[in-house]
């Protein structure tokens, strides 16, 4: 059983502030931010809600980040710990496909009037994208276990561009479809279309921070194994779901 | 650092437990003046204290809303899981403290956007299930229902990722899963319930605010949506969610039943293969139960009856695991043994009334009347509440170094005992009759005013019985006698460092000899 | 051996029992009315886990009477069990319960069957709830609000659905309630035997005045419901004659 005990310094109480820092950006920024602009239809404070909040969370995970990448607080275990909160994770998708599946199997006829047809190619550019950067991400980690932090950094920024990439194919696609008049409002399958690349396309988001908060430090020099293979982890997961997302979604 | 920065930015366990229990606590009083006020308005037919429907809705959301989320689950999982699990595996600390800190504070996020529940215009108003369409059409402010399920969904993903993980690789040497405390294997069963099915509940909540705010389907038949999605999704998490609060609780009680009786915990792999993982198994597949008159496919329905029905076994295992450690022991009645003996019987109720709930053909009676409230205010707040009081009591001279007084707890104890029984055993009675819940009024049911009125009276004992366990403690954590490191007596690992226990908790990690384990009291081998 | 004797004798116990059950079944009679069966049931329900509790109460009281420590420094003196014990202590239990839950889960089934099978020779009534009445519809298009008048001894199907919404038909008297919503139709029936009055109430949380949800079904002599039946009907028509192209 892994358990090192460093000599132990005299007891103190251990403190950060930055979770706090964290918990009252994101309280302003989110559920605040929401509630003036459709619910009191506030968008002025909103907005302003949106600019001190987003700020003060930033700093708060650069602080975090800049705290934990020293690593003395088990962070070793950081990697079976995505692996439990990937589980739950994977729970959000399950829920959303669950209701996908629900609506379509109950309808009448699928998908509903309204419907436009989805583009076919920009999927599977987009897929191919995501595969990619799955390889390049690990390949940047083996570049890593050989010591060759250079080269990590390189396959890291690759991957991050195809994370953009994908990104903004997304959007154009999104955008594409508006445009054809196939929006939130449409009907069921818009609804959960939406919903579910959304969701997904925030979670290429997510992983894209994870990284660049990988990047910042490492390009420094400061590098934390855990932590490029926690966040290698994840992006592996993103990527898992996307088949899913692009198979039932699109063209099942 | 000055002391109270060295509180509100802690990344102690001990402290951010502290954090937990202070929190629910809160939330535990608000709620349960939401409780007084809704018996008082119940207790004559037509307007009482208030002439306006919304209003005892608004209290009644809250009420269910943060006993469950704000009081009950933090209580396990927060400040139990937090304060204890780290001490019972002879830990320094859980292996993410920040993320810890992160959880304490999301939780209290969480809290503060249920108390704006009572400052801001047109307020939710949806129940604690807030199915829609209702919950997407009211005026009501559905909105913050919703971020307070996800920011307390959040705090406790994360508490779930920081104690599997803590309790995988930071146990002491020699501490063996087979000898893990029982109330850590269910604490972490009910983590694992959280990370798979919070997640859920977060997507049904999130669904609600899109449909209501955004302008999608999910819900809106007319459009290809389906109402019945979010009942689903809801109950999909919100069944698992009794274990969530069950599995801790009578973990607790373990404790406490083994320490006061002196007795190991009778056929623990029994309890703890059978028990609890039989409890994790089966509870997914079992939330049909809610939905038996929604409207569902019958097959379903009858299925998960069998699926509900078989929760008896693992539930029952782990009673008979409790009342087999009874056997022979040497039972002492303090206080907390008082509060866990009252759980196995107040327990019994409510667990056994579950099961006429189960069959369908039943509940299409039974469904949404006051025998459904009966039923889990005595399984959940009854049994629940007491398990977490005497739970507190249990550890207070471990988290405050000094003890509470003895004849208060009692007092405390048989007040809210006989004041539960006349409140919840009476609301069971008239829901076989027919009276139906969430109802402001009763106009077209008087023969029920006696029984109203004589639930409010129960009320008021309840509430003083609870009142006097909190004065009681908020005294004697000031005020109390220095409590010995190990004043019950118990071998359990958490009473072998000083009280209270300093940073870090050991000067060094604890060693445990070959044959220690946390139930090794006289036994005859 | 000790285990499969255990497993044995328990699957045994589970046939005699689940088999006991299912032979109770199908009832006989005219008109099978769940409202009795689920008095029935329910009876025995309450004694089969009355049962349990007060024998897990008694046993739990009697420990916690029998082993009061007596001297501060005594300990508990439980054995260690055996490995064939503690299976044992597993096992026995765990038959012992799945027999109550598959004896209780085929009864359950039985009644559910009966309310779910609704009497060819019935009187079929279209429902729809909404904030906040209930408002029936005649197979002759009659409709009343609040107040549906139905025939002694005759079954009466609801077929329901909601314009805003979900609502739950619940009529304590007949031991019955069924969610309505929008999109879905849903069905519940009962058996008026008597002429008489029952309350409806409605038992799913709808909105601001869900307690003042409240109407009757109102049963009357055969005799009587055709003739105010017919009466409406000829009033419908006339009014339907009346403005035409509606
Ligand atoms: C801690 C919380 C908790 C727990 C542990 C339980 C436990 C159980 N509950 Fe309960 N329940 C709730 C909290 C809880 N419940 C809540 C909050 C609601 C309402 C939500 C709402 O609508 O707002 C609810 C509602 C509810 C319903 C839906 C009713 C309706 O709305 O129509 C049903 C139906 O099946 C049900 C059944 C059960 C069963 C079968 C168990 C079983 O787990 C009980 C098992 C225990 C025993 C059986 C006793 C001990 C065992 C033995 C002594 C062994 C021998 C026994 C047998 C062989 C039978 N519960
Ligand atoms: C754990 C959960 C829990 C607990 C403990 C309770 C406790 C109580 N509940 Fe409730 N209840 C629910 C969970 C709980 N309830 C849920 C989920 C619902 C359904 C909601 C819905 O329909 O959506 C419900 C619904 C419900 C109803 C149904 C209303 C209706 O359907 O119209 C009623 C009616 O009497 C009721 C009453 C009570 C009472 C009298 C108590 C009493 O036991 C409360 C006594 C407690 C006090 C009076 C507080 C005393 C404490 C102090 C004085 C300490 C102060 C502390 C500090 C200041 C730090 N509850
Ligand atoms: Cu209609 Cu409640
Ligand atoms: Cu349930």
């Amino acid at each position: 059983m892994p358990h090192d005990t460093p000599a132990a310094p005299a007891p103190h109480w251990e403190t950060s502030v930055y979770p706090l820092i964290i918990t009252a950006g994101l309280l302003v920024f989110l559920p605040l931010a929401f509630v003036f602009k459709f619910v009191y239809h506030q968008p002025f404070v909103a907005v302003l809600c949106l600019g001190v909040g987003a700020p003060v969370m930033i700093y708060g995970i650069a602080g975090w980040v800049r705290e934990a990448i020293g690593g003395e607080h088990g962070e070793g275990l950081a990697f079976p710990a995505m692996g439990w909160f990937i589980l739950a994770e994977a729970m959000i998708f399950v829920s959303f496909f669950a209701s996908y599946w629900f609506m379509r199997l109950n309808a009448g006829t699928w998908p509903p009037v309204g419907s436009v047809p989805m583009p076919v190619v920009l999927p599977l550019v987009m897929t191919a994208a995501l595969v990619l950067s799955s390889i390049t991400i690990h390949l940047g980690e083996a570049q890593l276990e050989r010591g060759d932090q250079a080269g990590f950094r390189r396959w890291l920024m690759l991957t991050v561009m195809l994370g953009l990439g994908f990104l903004s194919m997304s959007i154009y696609e999104w955008s594409h479809l508006f445009h054809l008049g196939f929006n939130f409002e449409t009907n069921a399958y818009s609804t959960i279309f939406y919903t579910i690349t959304g969701f997904h396309g925030s979670h290429v988001l997510v992983g894209l921070g994870i990284f660049v908060a990988i990047l910042i430090p490492a390009l420094r020099g400061r590098i934390n194994h855990h932590f490029v293979r926690t966040g290698a982890l994840y992006w592996h997961f993103v990527d898992l779901i996307w088949f899913f997302v692009v198979s039932q979604v699109y063209f099942w | 650092m000055s002391s109270w920065k060295e509180w509100i930015f802690t990344t102690d366990h001990k402290r951010v437990g502290i954090l937990y229990l202070i929190g629910s606590m809160a939330a535990f009083g608000v709620a349960g003046l939401m409780a007084i006020l809704m018996r008082i308005e119940l207790s004559s037919i037509g307007p009482t204290i208030t002439a306006d429907p919304s209003n005892y809705n608004v209290w009644l959301y809250f009420h269910g809303a943060a006993m469950i989320l704000g009081f009950q689950i933090p209580a396990l999982t927060g400040f139990f899981a937090n304060y204890v699990i780290p001490l019972m595996i002879g830990a320094k600390d859980v292996a993410f403290p920040r993320l810890n800190a992160l959880s304490v504070w999301l939780f209290y996020a969480g809290i503060v956007l249920a108390l704006l529940t009572f400052v801001i215009p047109d307020p939710p108003d949806v129940m604690w299930t807030a199915y829609p369409p209702y919950s997407t059409i009211t005026r009501g402010n559905t909105a913050f229902y919703t971020f307070t399920v996800l920011t307390l969904g959040f705090a406790s993903i994360l508490g779930g990722v920081n104690f599997l993980t803590t309790v995988a690789y930071m146990r002491a040497p020699g501490v063996t899963w087979n000898k893990l405390n029982i109330f850590v294997w269910c604490t972490l069963a009910a983590f694992v319930l959280q990370l798979i099915f919070v997640p859920v509940l977060g997507t049904a909540v999130t669904l609600i605010t899109f449909d209501k705010y955004l302008g999608t389907h999910f819900f809106d038949p007319l459009q290809g949506g389906d109402v019945l999605i979010y009942q689903n999704l809801f109950w999909f998490y919100s069944h698992p969610a009794v274990y969530v609060i069950f599995l801790p609780f009578i973990g607790v009680v373990y404790e406490i039943v083994a320490t006061f009786s002196k007795n190991p915990v009778f056929n623990y792999k029994m309890v703890v293969y059978g028990g609890v993982f039989g409890i994790v198994a089966i509870s997914g597949v079992v939330w049909v139960h809610h939905l038996y008159v929604s409207g569902m496919a019958d097959w379903i329905r009858i299925g998960q009856m069998v699926t509900t029905l078989m929760i008896s076994i693992p539930v029952g295992l782990m009673v008979i695991g409790l009342v087999g450690t009874l056997y022979k022991g040497a039972i002492d009645f303090r206080a907390p043994m008082l509060w866990a003996l009252g759980v196995v019987f107040l327990f019994l109720i409510g667990g056994l009334t579950g099961i006429p709930l189960a069959i369908p053909s039943l509940t299409l009676h039974l469904s949404d009347t006051y025998y459904v409230v009966g039923h889990f205010h005595y399984v959940m707040a009854v049994a629940g509440t007491f398990a977490i009081f005497g739970g507190v009591y249990y550890f207070f001279p471990k988290m405050t170094g000094r003890m509470y007084h003895e004849g208060t707890a009692r007092w405390g104890f048989w007040l809210t005992f006989i004041g539960v029984n006349i409140v919840f055993w009476t609301m069971m009675s008239i829901g076989v009759d027919g009276m139906p819940r969430r109802y402001y009024d009763y106009a077209h049911f008087p023969q029920f005013l006696r029984a109203h009125q004589l639930m409010t009276l129960g009320a008021s004992l309840i509430g003083v019985g609870f009142a006097l366990a909190v004065i009681n403690w908020i005294h004697g954590a000031w005020k109390g006698e220095k409590a010995p490191d190990n004043p019950w007596g118990s071998r359990s690992l958490e009473w072998t460092t000083t009280t209270p226990p300093p940073p870090g908790n050991w000067a060094e990690v604890p060693k445990v000899a070959e044959d220690w384990n946390p139930y090794a009291y006289g036994q005859r081998r | 051996m000790f285990r499969h004797n255990t497993v044995l004798h328990a699957l045994a116990w589970w046939a005699l029992t689940g088999s006991a059950a299912l032979a109770a079944y199908p009832p006989t009679g005219a008109v099978n009315d769940p409202a009795r069966g689920w008095d029935r049931l329910w009876h025995e329900v309450i004694v089969d886990i009355s049962v349990l509790g007060v024998i897990f109460a008694a046993i739990t009281a009697w420990f916690v009477i029998r082993y009061r420590r007596r001297d501060p420094a005594q300990e508990g003196g439980s054995f260690k069990l055996t490995t064939a014990s503690a299976v044992g202590w597993a096992l026995i239990p765990t038959f012992v319960f799945m027999a109550d839950d598959f004896y209780l889960a085929a009864k359950g089934w039985a009644l559910w069957n009966d309310y779910r099978s609704v009497p060819a020779e019935r009187l079929e009534v279209q429902l729809e709830s909404g904030m906040y009445s209930w408002d029936y519809t005649y197979p002759n298009g009659v409709k009343v609000q609040n107040e549906l008048k139905v025939p002694a001894g005759k079954p009466v199907l609801l077929r329901m659905t909601s314009r805003d919404t979900i609502h739950s038909h619940f009529i304590p008297d007949f031991r019955v309630k069924e969610d309505s919503m929008p999109g879905r139709v849903t069905y519940l029936w009962f058996y008026p035997e008597k002429p008489g009055e029952h309350i409806v109430t409605c038992a799913e949380f709808c909105g601001v005045m869900h307690s003042y949800m409240v109407g009757k079904v109102i049963v009357v002599a055969p005799a009587d419901f055709t003739a105010w039946y017919e009466q409406e009907a000829a009033r419908l028509a006339k009014q339907s004659a009346a403005k035409p192209e509606a």
